[in-house]
């Protein structure tokens, strides 16, 4: 007998109660006593008492076996406690009653000690691989608030895609490194140095926190990819790591977007005496996309030639211009009115790049090829 | 057809003993509790038949009948088991009425056997 187990035995008679109560001491188990199914009911709903099987009589008063059982199974926590009915031999139909209603088993008086020992056991493991599958399925459960909370955490210094894609199972594979062709749109604010020298750090905090929750907001609307941020300088790309059919629809429409709100914000400091432009620079092709930098310290990074081409676009950009690349401005597809701006020569690039200036989105859309 | 059953069935007593490592103590205290208790039982089960309440007879005749012969007092437990089938058939006229003396004397004779096992098993 493996011992260590409480039971409660649950009979009116004291004189049938005490010899089971003798049997299951000599089991090794601890035992508890109730005269009738309303007394085991409160005894159960005990905090203290940690019962592990449960041995019921059918007739008693008050609250007699059947009752008991449906209620004992009615309640989530006593739900999956072994009961075993005992009963007379000639009460054979009231055991099948009982079993039906839940009962695990059943004993008929006068007890057999190796019949009860045998029993007992069966029901003591019953409730240990219970109480196990309950222990494991709770530490699950808590592993599983973890994971929701660190992504949660995660999603606050990452933007949402980098957080879900490092929870995701293909996480691994994408943050390893990857080639693809993406849309990068480098935005930032014209006289933004100058401003900086001049205003005091609580004026500069302020106006900073203005313009990146308004730039945040657009991102996320867009579902972009935040690169970084870089005081005022943001960068964003999009088709990666979610793909995306229309990254450059999506940056361009970004953009705008960006360029109308920046327009209320601009008129606002505009009375506080600083005169901010902002520009933006939109550019397509081929990059390295995964994690960069070193242990302890990476970002989820776009590297290539396009990134570099945006960056100069947006430098290029003179207040409330958003500068387009050849390839950006092709793939638009006629959803905003483009005009030229000629042939720039950018910093580290050696030959001349044809940018175009975005007016404003078309309602609907002129189609040239599709 | 419960006078054929014996009174007490020492045998019972004796296997009771038996797998508790022979502890008279407990035996006896156990004799002691049913001695207490079945008075209760045999009270419910008059006032159920004086009052023609077969459904109030099956509890206390069923305890008796159980606890009867859990300690051997086997011509008490068959008469439990007869009173307990009278108040399930729903009627007590004639049989349960006839049948309150004779529980009633067994009784006696039957708290007179206990007694006498516990006299021959001192603690």
């Amino acid at each position: 007998m493996t011992g260590a187990g409480t039971a409660l035995v649950v009979d009116d008679s004291a004189v049938n109660r005490r010899v089971l109560v003798r049997r299951l001491e000599t089991l090794g188990l601890a035992v508890l006593e109730a005269e009738n199914g309303r007394e085991a009911l409160a005894r159960l709903a005990d905090p203290d008492a940690s019962v592990d099987v449960v041995l019921l009589d059918v007739l008693m008063p008050e609250l007699d076996g059947y009752q008991t059982l449906a209620a004992l199974k009615a309640d989530e926590k006593t739900r999956h406690l072994p009961v075993l009915i005992v009963s007379g031999v000639e009460e054979l139909d009231s055991v099948v009653r009982c079993i039906a209603l839940g009962a695990t088993d059943y004993l008929t008086k006068p007890i057999n000690p190796a019949v009860l020992a045998a029993r007992i056991n069966a029901s003591l493991a019953a409730k240990r691989l219970h109480d196990l599958e309950q222990e494991s399925f709770e530490r699950q459960a808590a592993l599983n608030r973890t994971i929701q909370r660190q992504k949660e955490e995660l999603s606050r210094f990452l933007s949402p895609q980098i957080a879900a894609l490092v929870s995701s199972t293909e996480g691994e594979h994408l943050l390893a490194g990857h080639r693809r062709e993406i849309t990068v749109a480098f935005c930032d604010l014209r006289g933004f140095t100058s401003f900086a020298e001049r205003a005091d750090p609580e004026e500069l905090m302020r106006l900073l926190n203005e313009y990146h929750a308004m730039i945040g907001a657009a991102i996320t609307a867009h579902d972009g990819t935040l690169e970084h941020f870089a005081g005022d300088g943001v960068m964003v790309f999009f088709n990666d790591p979610l793909e995306q059919d229309d990254h450059v629809q999506r940056a361009v429409r970004m953009a705008v977007q960006m360029r109308d709100r920046f327009a209320a914000l601009a008129s606002a400091w505009s009375e506080r005496g600083y005169e901010l432009g902002f520009g933006v620079g939109i550019a397509v092709g081929y990059a390295t996309l995964g994690r960069i930098g070193f242990e302890g310290r990476h970002d989820y990074g776009a590297i290539g030639n396009v990134t570099i081409l945006a960056s100069r676009l947006s430098s290029r950009a003179g207040p409330n211009q958003i500068l387009l690349s050849p390839r950006a401005a092709e793939l638009l597809d006629g959803m905003a009115e483009v005009e030229s701006v000629g042939e720039l020569m950018l910093k580290g690039l050696s030959r001349p790049v044809a940018a175009s200036n975005v007016v404003g989105l078309r309602e609907t859309p002129v189609s040239t090829s599709r | 057809m419960h006078a054929d059953q014996p009174i007490l069935e020492t045998g019972v007593l004796a296997e009771l003993l038996e797998s508790t490592g022979d502890d008279v103590e407990f035996v006896r205290e156990l004799l002691d509790t049913y001695l207490a208790e079945t008075p209760e039982h045999m009270a419910a089960i008059r006032q159920a038949i004086e009052a023609d309440d077969a459904a109030a007879l099956v509890r206390p005749a069923h305890t008796l009948k159980s606890s009867s012969a859990t300690l051997g007092a086997m011509r008490m437990s068959a008469i439990g088991r007869e009173l307990e089938m009278a108040g399930r058939s729903g009627s007590l006229e004639a049989e349960a009425h006839g049948m309150l003396p004779d529980a009633e004397a067994t009784w006696d004779l039957t708290v007179a056997a206990v007694r006498g096992w516990q006299a021959e098993h001192p603690r």
